[in-house]
């Protein structure tokens, strides 16, 4: 691209090329080496595989309405939820936060023109995609396609029906996708594996490395903190899960008893190894998340993050105890009851920080100066779902009351409070805060608002009914159930269409901005203090028209002194 | 690992927009290392795998250990620690900017790693013909206890991993010859060649680890 | 809650719904005041002007080490509580009765000490109110789990492995069982039924048995002789043959030669069968008892522990049976030599560690034996006569055959001279 020279209007416009308008053929897009335009292809990409987890969610909640009268056959509902898991974790929210915000964010927060390895990010990108096409293969079954082009019926495709988890030795000796489902999703997720630790990489080292000069670890905004402790677990977790379904994959091609009993095997080991990612995993998606509510609150509380060293250290605390609270996902199957105690233990470890940063949130809003937007809503949203998610938690890492919630709705219930309230929340607050820089318009404040209560309403009424059924002692996975637990099944389901229609709303409301909205952004609309919106918006390709000065404290970029005032400094 | 590389003169390190040459250096040697801790962390759950039903399965795995050919994992070992010892005087040589020397040492670690496949090869094809190997008629039949199909299954999981790294390395290694062949090196640009070492030191290490636990347990 | 819950049927369900009541009112207290203090930020200080001017707060070290500490307090408590919870889920009270749980892709079955059998679309769970039971779960193919949420309690079954559940149940009535892990096509019609009864309805119902089912410990029994696990195992009290006597193992402390040790229960006597090397009991000898992984079905597997569990508590007369070997049909006497050597080679089990097809077990196979040069540990030999076969059966340990391990016991008082002319007979015919 070389050297670009930039001019920029009275509000931080540019008047000439910006990443998005510097070049419109397919070609550059699809070999672009520029951080900001691989987080939109990755945006892109994301909400396909986000729309499919939610449709086979609505099939899922319509069977379930009415059982005596299923929608689905029994096998169809395993496919539904396994179809729903697989790709709402694998193909959408693993990657989610830090494939898109973190790429387009992370050089912009730390004063530089790119991530370390431009050329990595662009694989990365290009690995998912062939993760998601060997999946998409998978499920679409070339060896069913020739039975059905053969005459067998509709009703007898069955591509996956392990759920996400692919327990052996149940995923070692289901026909599913005759044979070879579960092998093409399990290669698909090891290779999906792959595009998470480079992503990782890059991110550490471009931490690491490329900081503007004079930009200390200190000053680094909390959601920078929130990607660098992703990063680790992403690539210090992620190989042990690659490397596990890959034996899964030896074990059911060549007959090698790895986790099958039958085969000499210990099916146990695999939830060990297996659990070893993918609690971590779960702090992949939602310690970003954590990141994003630590930019919004302070911006439209107009006040700095409360006890700012707390919420990093908290963030770098998850991370390391994440690694050994593993095997809270296995109580019931019979390990020792030391080991058990132990690992209550731990889990109860990870409540501390994440308590630390709820306090934190809140006290930021003290004595501020409190905005609205649609933003700061999702952001108080946020904080409400996960005191929902943390404390639900506590009743699982409970040992007596988890030997009872294990594999009921309530851990259903548990895990979306955390994730879709948590992480999805995230970056839906995420993508609205930032859309200015992104697109350099403003969206339709009016219909977002109306989305957002559309979300957080729908949200609600499905899952609380799902809690209580859990206390009623609902198992998950359940294609049918007895009467008594009918009506809060019913209500779920009324609560998972206000919920699809809101997400649909919220992204489509964005996608229309983008296009056809007038209004035009300028540099830093919100008055923020953080360094990524001293760049134009939309940024230049090289991000900054001046290098931008990182010699001043954090979170003090150009700030307007008549408007944030020094009127009381608090320290104790 | 870097972008947009615009050669300018031969042995100057390549121009990037984004970051100065220096710094580029750090970054990849940074990154390399975190790419090394993951292939670590890939292995140690097989290490791991492998400890657990060594325990389990001690007699089983006692007994099939004693299958395999010591001396032929003996003979590989050397050769890879040989092929490190070059891989590491390349890296010497390249910080002298002697180009030659780059190619000659990288390729005598490479002729090293064919040595080392053409071993396994012929370990594998004896396996195959004692039928020890999955899909022969003796694997399959009831003599043939499910323990050592789990020995020999984790057998040729790890050493099959670890021989697909090893031909990683070598095509690293011939990329890395081919640079050099173009004088591309010098005392102020080396990094290809010492991250291809790294690399390949990871592939000995893991070799170093493999052979005492599947050879010589017994 | 109490609309919410399941029926309490079970000891522990008080205990649990407290403990729950407890994190739930606590749980509620914080989201409450935390959404609420938010709230009341935002109501409080929402933004009058855009140029509001704000104090610039960066923290409260006072503040911040006390929503530190509180919460680690709050936790490590509940966390205390948790554990004793479960410990007390889990305590296996004496006297308890044992009840056999298989599962399998998508049925479950209970199989009870007298050989009633319940299983399928009319699988039941019958249990006497407030008397203790004991579930030990199995699963044929892959992994299922037994829920029972009216006891509050849930343990999944692995195949190839023994898990245990207990409980005091304390109402009589109808509670529904699910099977939690799921396990495919019908995982969500893998139900039961628990059916609490009063004691004496619980006796008639567990006795009534339809003709042909055995109990799994008659099975076992028959195992025990069947597979020659009698040559190295007593079955009474405090006698240990060449291995530790069947009858003071289950529940009895053992103490390995690794420096570990566990209280037996019915999985360690699962994995003494299948992998009798693993751990080795102080006093015993290692390699010495054959690994039967692979020798016998997951039922007569299943059949095994059942009669080592039971030993103690069946009935008398069946034990009697066992250890003398009563069987009225065979005379000894009547038998020609050879005939009187093969029964005897069955019957007094040296089949567990001698074959007779030439392979080696534990000892020398049989096959060839009369007449071979046999070469001792000691560099002396001698060829094997029909003295040094006797001398063999009686003082085995005075001479070792190089390559195997003192392991047999004598039968020095077990068997005359007629018994001992028929083995030698039996050998010499196996050539």
């Amino acid at each position: 691209m070389g050297i670009h020279s930039y001019a920029v209007d009275e509000i931080g416009h540019l008047k000439e090329n910006n990443y998005l308008n510097c070049d419109k053929s397919l070609r550059s897009w699809l070999f672009t080496l520029d951080h900001k335009r691989i987080a939109l292809l990755y945006l892109a990409s994301l909400l396909v595989f986000f729309f499919l987890g939610g449709l086979s969610a609505i099939f899922m909640r319509l069977h379930l309405y009415n059982v005596e009268k299923p929608l689905l056959s029994p096998d169809a509902y395993n496919v539904a939820f396994t179809f729903h898991g697989v790709l709402m974790i694998f193909l959408f929210i693993v990657p989610g936060i830090p494939a898109v915000l973190g790429n387009f964010l992370l050089p912009l927060m730390i004063g530089a023109k790119d991530v370390a390895f431009p050329r990595l990010n662009l694989l990365s990108l290009w690995i998912y995609w062939l993760g998601a096409l060997v999946g998409i293969i998978g499920i679409i079954n070339p060896v069913w396609i020739l039975k059905y082009l053969q005459g067998s019926a509709i009703s007898q495709w069955i591509p996956l029906d392990t759920g996400w988890t692919f327990y052996a030795p149940y995923s070692t000796s289901t026909g599913a996708g005759e044979g070879w489902g579960t092998i093409m999703m399990t290669l698909a997720a090891f290779i999906l594996g792959f595009s998470s630790i480079l992503t990782g990489l890059n991110f550490m080292v471009t931490i690491h490395r490329l900081r503007a000069p004079g930009l200390t670890w200190f000053k680094l905004p909390v959601f920078v903190w929130g990607i660098y402790a992703t990063s680790a677990i992403q690539v210090l977790a992620t190989p042990v899960v690659g490397i596990t379904l890959l034996l899964l994959i030896v074990e059911k091609v060549f007959g090698i008893g790895i986790f099958d009993p039958a085969k000499g095997g210990d099916p146990i080991l695999y939830q060990h190894f297996f659990w070893f990612y993918s609690h971590p995993v779960v702090y992949i998606m939602v310690l970003p998340a954590f990141g994003i509510i630590g930019e919004i609150i302070p911006v439209f509380s107009r006040k700095p993050i409360f006890g700012y060293t707390a919420v990093v250290f908290s963030s770098v605390g998850i991370a390391v105890v994440s690694f050994i609270v593993w095997a809270h996902h296995m109580y019931t199957s019979g390990m020792s009851p030391f080991s058990q105690a132990v690992f209550s233990a731990t889990t109860f470890a990870v409540a501390v920080p994440t308590a630390i940063k709820v306090f934190n949130w809140v006290s930021t809003m003290y004595k501020g100066s409190i905005r609205f937007d649609p933003a700061m809503l999702y952001a108080m949203a946020f904080v409400f779902l996960f005191m929902i998610a943390g404390t639900s938690g506590i009743f699982l890492a409970v040992l007596g009351l988890d030997i009872f919630y294990h594999d009921t709705y309530f851990v259903v219930a548990h895990f979306h409070y955390t994730i879709q309230g948590g992480a999805v929340i995230g970056l839906i607050a995420g993508l609205h805060f930032w859309f200015p820089k992104i697109t350099g318009r403003m969206y339709n404040p009016g219909v977002a608002k109306l989305a957002f209560w559309l979300i957080f309403l729908g949200f609600n009424v499905t899952f609380i009914p799902q809690f209580i059924l859990g206390v009623q002692g609902m198992p998950r996975r359940y294609a049918f159930y007895l009467p008594e637990f009918e009506p809060m099944h019913r209500l779920s389901t009324f609560g998972t269409f206000f919920n699809a229609f809101g997400y649909t709303l919220a992204i489509l409301n964005l996608a229309w901005s983008w296009a056809f909205s007038k209004v035009k952004a300028g540099a830093n609309p919100y008055d923020a203090l953080g360094l990524e919106w001293q760049a134009p918006s939309p940024p230049p390709h090289d991000n900054f028209v001046v290098p931008p000065n990182v010699e001043i404290g954090r979170y003090d970029y150009g700030v307007p002194v008549n408007l944030v005032a020094q009127k009381e400094v608090v320290r104790s | 690992m870097a972008s947009e590389a615009k050669t300018v003169e031969a042995g100057a390190p390549p121009v990037y927009h984004h970051i100065d040459p220096v710094n580029a250096y750090h970054a990849s040697k940074l990154g390399m290392w975190l790419f090394l801790a993951t292939e670590i962390l890939l292995f140690s759950v097989l290490f791991s795998a492998f400890a657990v039903y060594n325990w389990m399965y001690f007699e089983y795995f006692h007994d099939a250990a004693t299958k395999l050919d010591w001396r032929l994992g003996a003979i590989n070992t050397a050769v890879l620690l040989f092929s490190s010892y070059t891989a590491a005087v390349a890296v010497y040589k390249a910080q002298i900017s002697d180009n030659r020397g780059v190619v000659i040492n990288f390729g005598i670690s490479f002729l090293c790693g064919l040595i080392f496949l053409v071993i396994k090869y012929i370990e594998y094809s004896a396996k195959y013909e004692h039928g020890y190997f999955p899909g022969t008629s003796y694997w399959n039949s009831t003599e043939f206890s499910a323990h050592y199909k789990n020995y020999f299954g984790l057998y040729y999981t790890m050493t099959g991993l670890h021989a697909l790294h090893v031909v990683i390395g070598m095509g690293v290694l011939l990329w890395v010859i081919g640079l050099a062949r173009k004088n591309r090196f010098s005392s102020r640009y080396y990094t290809p060649v010492e991250l291809g070492a790294l690399y390949w030191h990871l592939v000995d290490l893991i070799w170093i680890f493999l052979f005492p636990l599947l050879y010589l347990i017994d | 809650m109490d609309y919410i819950v399941p029926d309490k049927v079970s000891t522990v369900a008080d205990f649990f719904d407290d403990l729950n009541l407890a994190i739930f009112l606590a749980s509620a207290f914080f989201t409450v005041a935390i959404v609420g203090a938010m709230l009341y930020f935002a109501f409080r200080y929402r933004a009058k002007s855009s140029n509001d001017i704000t104090p610039r707060i960066e923290g409260n070290h006072l503040l911040e080490i006390v929503w530190t500490v509180v919460p680690t307090v709050v936790v490590v408590v509940i966390a205390w509580v948790g554990i004793v919870l479960r410990e007390k889920m889990f305590e296996v009270s004496p006297n308890v009765i044992p009840i056999y749980v298989t599962a399998w892709k998508w049925a479950w079955e209970f199989r009870y000490p007298t050989g009633k059998r319940t299983s399928g679309q009319n699988a039941e769970l019958v249990v006497p109110v407030n008397k203790p039971v004991k579930l030990v779960i199995a699963s044929k193919d892959v992994i299922h789990s037994l829920f029972i949420p009216a006891v509050r309690i849930k343990q999944d079954a692995v195949p190839g492995q023994l898990k245990y559940m207990t409980f005091t149940a304390l109402k009589t009535g109808e509670y529904p069982i699910f099977c939690a892990e799921y396990c495919g096509t019908r995982h969500s019609y893998m139900m039961a039924k628990l059916r609490v009864v009063s004691e004496e309805e619980f006796n008639t119902w567990v006795n009534t048995i339809p003709e042909k089912t055995m109990p799994k410990r008659i099975l076992g029994k028959k195992l025990y002789t069947d597979l020659g696990c009698n040559a190295c195992h007593s079955v009474e009290s405090g006698v240990n043959l060449v291995g530790p006597s069947f009858y003071d193992v289950f529940g009895a402390q053992r103490n390995f030669k690794d420096g570990t040790s566990l209280t037996a229960d019915e999985n360690y006597i699962l994995e003494s069968i299948l992998y009798p090397n693993k751990r080795v009991v102080q006093g015993f000898n290692e390699n010495v008892m054959p690994s039967y992984e692979g020798r016998l079905s997951q039922e007569e597997l299943m059949a095994l522990v059942s009669f080592i569990v039971e030993l103690k508590t069946a009935p008398k007369e069946e034990l009697v049976e066992v250890v003398f070997e009563k069987d009225e049909k065979i005379d000894l006497e009547k038998m020609t030599p050879l005939e009187r050597g093969k029964y005897l080679y069955s019957a007094k089990g040296c089949n567990a560690c001698h074959s007779v097809d030439g392979s080696q077990l534990v000892g020398p196979s049989f096959k060839g034996l009369h007449g071979a040069r046999r070469e001792f540990a000691d560099g002396s030999s001698v060829v094997a006569d029909d003295s040094y076969i006797k001398d063999s059966i009686l003082n085995p340990n005075a001479r070792i055959v190089k390559g195997f391990v003192a392991a047999m016991p004598s039968y020095q008082g077990q068997l005359n001279e007629d018994d001992l002319a028929g083995i030698v007979e039996f050998i010499k015919s196996l050539k």
